[in-house]
């Protein structure tokens, strides 16, 4: 109760003094009507009683101190006397929460996405004991450059399960990837899910509990075919389901295969990968059992949890035996390992790293460029706290006659310091508010910004209180940031000068050219970096592909397999089945290609660009197989017609070459040719590839131009084009200038037309394909490119107004020089002098910032060298342009100043 | 030892004793009691009994409400709560043996 009042007299303390006066004042009538009785005259009562009664005031202020929670009604008129401050100066207020809540909204939505693609443990019980499983990558195997590995097969799990023993528990999980559903009772059409194999142990290790039913257990992941049940999302649920409980027991078919719901996960569980939001799990011995049983066939990852008091050096000294002999196995089984690789394979170490944060594809790519584009944010909240503080400072002047009043009625400087932070606590929450609310819409957008269709990107971004945490103590540091300099800096004004005259301003324009350097140290060291980017964005798109993907659609197609009831195994064991297939696939490339509007069609076995492939090894007549392994791809005729790949000599590939006997035609690029053949006259020479149990020969018939396969960063591979053989599934590209709904809908007439249950699964453009494998470079270029530029916005509008303040404060001393003669354009170089002279060292901090930056992240850059003359000039030209768009108007104002009226004032 | 800060600690145990044995009083009544009882001998200054009043209210000791008094005037009304009464008992317990030992010296130095 008495805490209760305290805080409601400190909130309205107006009505608290009235009651004392009130009581006090009832108090000496009372002692003076008594003293009027005993005969005094009334005056002189009322005297007397005063005196007796003793310092009213002083009491007053004793009995206050007793009642109200005095800090906070220091803090209450503070905030009174803030706000009746920013209601005063509207343009100000406005002006430094909106800079400093896009900037708080910048670095907060960059946060909330690191927040939740790196640093948030997983959402499961003691994610600290995780652990996962990896190795060192090897060598000329694959394309990418990550140097670890942590793909593991099926029998691989199953020995270091045995091998680990009490130590620990081990689960395996599949890569997140869209499958097919259907829900059967409903006949209705298919969607696309995130669908997960995992082993029957996982949820239980996670230590997961269901929301409905049960979740797997380790009965369902029987060998050597597990129990054909599905688990799904609680969000998957809720989405397809309607959260109805009869969901329990209905049939899905899952990429053609039918699952029953045993189970929904609990609520928040969306799997163990950031990025990815998982929709249906189901048993790892569902997955075909070609995969199951090969010891080479990796695809999965393995987390496990410790037991209590082992540490993970110790599991790993468990684990590396098994893993030894795994590797030498591999080895055995493998054909003609060349002695190099062998070494690697030996010398190999499994890797045992802690797991909290779960496994992320999209953390292995997005992770750096994320925190660079945080810091470009830092970099923006940096500026515009040097922003709104030199905004504080000029106001702080302008007040200098109040505060020198203040000291002299002999308020505290710790007191005006107090009061002046308060205020811009008041900002920077207002601004910290309005910032949360630019988050909420810019990291969404982000997100979208780096997802595909093909790899949407999902992150829990709302749910986080850590977010918000993070928010108000940003807001909270900025206020302390861009007030503090200007509240000590106003606090400690000198009575008797400020009250006096004018004069005395040196040191106040020191510290806000202080501030002006600040800001053109970050803005220039942004403009540089996202000048960088952009340009290596630039680079990367004026890369010659080797092939034109404009108007290029992407047709993913599968056909039923006529008798297999194994969708993935591939047919190759039915010679009549293969025929059958390729007649069908060479039927609908036929069809569509003669539709009117479309240019040409062509098959392959996948689509480029999309991280598919095949590579083998390189058998050069008379030598062993090659060290490296190389990009081998299976395409139909009109192939490089329809992607415009030229043709440098022999001839296409011809419909009869599919079935061709060995050597089989091939049609090598440029690459290939020079390094294997060094030359490019290699017309009917050939070589082979190994495949057990003996090596396939293949001549060349054909040389293509150099065409890029994974991506546009890397040089371009040397890549083996073979006649297209038969296969369920595979890539239909069209080149046509008709839209993309039109080619689908011309391709699913032919597909319908040939019949045998064929069905386009995936379309999209070459283009977009393409444009995805540059997600990373366009977050940076994009993203980083327009918060750098709303930086050197804040940069040119807190120089626009240190300038125009300088001016303002010389008008008498120009109006001087005017008169004594000074042309228009002297004064402008007066105040250009001013300017270089303020950017002149911000710039050089920017440039050593920007170069160290560009060094370290120099791997996300593509052909941009060291101290690059285009990025320098461009952002030295971008930034003088600024400079002096921002000088122009104050220059201006100052060349014409008009002496006579400029003496007079004051 | 009662506390070093007697002339307070005198002040609170005359203000809890008047409203302990005479029921709530408005502040003058307190400061005319004390004058009446002390028979003037504690003149202090009387504005210094509100601080004492809204200290002892803040620590829970006395409540306080508006009241129309007899003289058809809003006056405040201090009355003595439990923990005041609890108070009342352990200040003057020590307060007395305190003042026998200080007379006891002045008696016997």
């Amino acid at each position: 109760m008495s805490w209760f009042s305290r805080l409601r007299n400190a909130w309205n303390p107006r009505r608290l003094d009235a009651d004392l006066d009130e009581e006090m004042r009832d108090h000496l009538e009372r002692r003076a009507a008594a003293l009027e009785q005993k005969g005094e005259k009334a005056e002189e009562a009322h005297r007397k009683a005063r005196l007796r009664f003793g310092n009213a005031t002083r009491l007053h202020e004793e009995s206050r101190g007793f009642r109200l929670w005095t800090g906070l009604e220091t803090t209450l008129q503070d905030i009174r006397y803030g706000w009746r401050g920013m209601r005063r100066s509207p343009g100000f207020t406005v002006t430094a929460v909106l800079s400093l809540g896009l900037a708080i909204g910048a670095i907060t939505a960059i946060y909330s996405i690191v927040d939740a693609a790196v640093l948030m443990p997983l959402p499961v019980s003691k994610p600290d004991q995780l652990f996962r499983l990896a190795y060192p990558a090897i060598s000329g195997i694959g394309s990418s450059a990550i140097d670890e590995w942590d793909s593991f097969s099926y029998p691989m799990y199953q020995r270091f399960l045995a091998a680990s023993g009490p130590a620990a528990r081990l689960a395996a999980f599949s890569n997140p990837e869209s499958a097919e559903v259907q829900r059967s009772n409903s006949g209705a059409t298919s969607q696309k899910v995130t669908r997960q194999f995992v082993s029957g142990n996982a949820f239980d290790l996670l230590g997961v509990s269901p929301a409905l039913g049960r979740l797997l257990s380790p009965d369902d992941n029987r060998m050597p075919s597990g129990r054909a049940v599905a688990v799904l999302s609680y969000d998957y649920w809720n989405r397809r389901f309607d959260r109805d409980p009869k969901a329990l027991g209905q049939l899905l078919q899952i990429d053609g295969k039918p699952y029953q719901i045993v189970g929904v996960a609990r609520q928040g569980f969306w799997g163990v990968e950031p990025g990815r939001f998982v929709d249906i799990w189901v048993p790892a011995t569902t997955y075909n059992s070609q995969a199951l049983a090969g010891l080479d066939w990796h695809w999965l990852r393995i987390i496990g949890r410790l037991a209590p008091g082992v540490i993970r050096r110790q599991f790993q000294a468990r684990l590396q035996p098994s893993f030894h002999q795994l590797q030498m196995e591999l080895i055995k089984s493998s054909h003609m390992m060349p002695a190099m690789v062998r070494k690697q394979f030996l010398s190999s170490v499994i890797r045992v790293h802690p797991a909290a944060t779960g496994v992320s594809d999209f953390r292995q790519t997005f992770s750096r460029p994320l925190w660079i584009v945080f810091g470009v944010a830092l970099g923006i909240l940096l500026i515009a706290c040097a922003n709104v503080a030199s905004l504080l400072l000029a106001r702080a002047t302008a007040r200098r006659t109040e505060m020198a009043m203040r000291v002299s009625l002999g308020a505290a400087r710790k007191r005006l310091i107090r009061q002046m932070l308060t205020e811009s606590l008041m900002l920077s929450l207002a601004a910290g508010a309005l910032g949360w609310l630019f988050a909420r819409i810019i990291a969404p957008l982000v997100v979208s910004a780096i997802s595909t269709q093909g790899n949407p990107v999902q992150l829990a971004l709302a749910t986080d209180i850590r977010v918000l945490l993070f928010c108000i103590a940003v807001s909270t540091l900025a206020a302390v940031l861009f007030g503090l300099a200007p509240a000590w800096q106003a606090s400690g004004v000198q009575p008797m000068l400020a009250l006096r005259s004018s004069t005395g301003q040196a040191s106040k324009l020191r510290l806000g050219k202080w501030f002006v350097s600040i800001q053109v140290a970050c803005a220039f060291c942004m403009v540089m970096v996202g000048a960088a980017f952009l340009f290596s964005l630039g680079n990367l798109l004026r890369v010659n592909p080797g092939f034109d993907a404009r108007n290029v659609a992407v047709l993913n197609l599968t056909m039923k397999a006529a008798k297999s009831d194994d969708p993935v195994a591939y047919s190759a064991n039915h010679p009549g089945e293969q025929t059958r297939l390729r007649n069908l696939m060479f039927q609908i490339q036929q069809r569509v290609a003669t539709q009117p509007g479309i240019q040409s069609a062509a098959l392959a076995w996948w689509p480029i660009f999309e991280g598919g492939g095949w590579s083998e090894r390189v058998i050069m007549p008379g030598k062993g197989p090659s060290e490296r392994q190389e990009i081998f791809y299976r395409v139909s005729p009109k192939y490089f017609a329809a992607l415009h790949t030229p043709l440098i000599s022999g001839r296409d590939f011809r419909r009869r070459d599919s079935t061709a006997p060995q050597p089989i035609p091939a049609i090598v690029n440029e690459a290939f040719a020079r390094r294997y053949f060094h030359g490019l006259n290699v017309l009917g020479r050939q070589f082979s590839y190994p495949f057990p149990p003996s090596p396939v020969r293949v001549a060349v018939v054909g040389v293509v131009a150099d065409a890029r396969y994974y991506n546009l960063r890397q040089p371009a591979d040397p890549i083996v084009y073979l006649p297209l053989e038969a296969t369920d599934s595979f890539t239909l590209y069209v080149r046509s200038p008709l839209n993309l709904g039109q080619i689908v809908r011309i391709a699913g007439h032919a597909a319908n037309a040939v019949g045998s249950g064929m069905q386009i699964r995936e379309a999209t453009t070459l283009e977009t394909i393409v444009g995805n494998t540059l997600l990373r470079e366009k977050l940076l270029a994009g993203v980083g490119g327009a918060f750098a530029f709303f930086g050197l916005l804040l940069a040119a509008i807190g120089l626009f107004g240190l300038l125009s303040y300088s001016v303002g404060r010389r008008r008498k001393e120009m109006g001087i020089r005017v008169a004594l003669g000074a042309q228009r354009g002297e004064i402008v170089a007066l105040v250009l002098k001013d300017v270089t002279g303020l950017m002149g060292g911000g710039l050089i901090a920017g440039l050593a910032g920007a170069l160290a930056i560009i060094t370290v992240f120099r791997s996300l850059l593509f052909r941009i060298p060291f101290g690059d003359p285009w990025v320098i000039g461009t952002a030295i030209a971008l930034f003088l342009l600024t400079g002096l768009l921002a000088a122009g108007l104050p220059a201006h104002r100052a060349a014409t100043v008009d002496p006579v009226r400029a003496l007079r004032e004051e | 030892m009662p506390n070093v800060n007697s002339a307070q600690t005198a002040l609170d145990l005359l203000v809890l004793t008047i409203l302990d044995r005479r029921g709530p009083l408005h502040g003058y009544g307190i400061a005319v009691a004390i004058g009446d009882l002390s028979e003037e001998t504690l003149r202090v200054e009387e504005g210094s009994l509100y601080p004492a009043l809204h200290r002892m209210e803040e620590l829970g000791w006395i409540s306080a409400e508006w009241k129309m008094s007899e003289t058809k005037r809003r006056a405040r009304f201090y009355r003595i709560s439990k923990a005041g009464k609890k108070q009342l008992a352990s200040e003057s317990e020590r307060w007395a043996s305190f003042s026998a030992g200080v007379s006891r010296v002045l008696r016997h130095a």
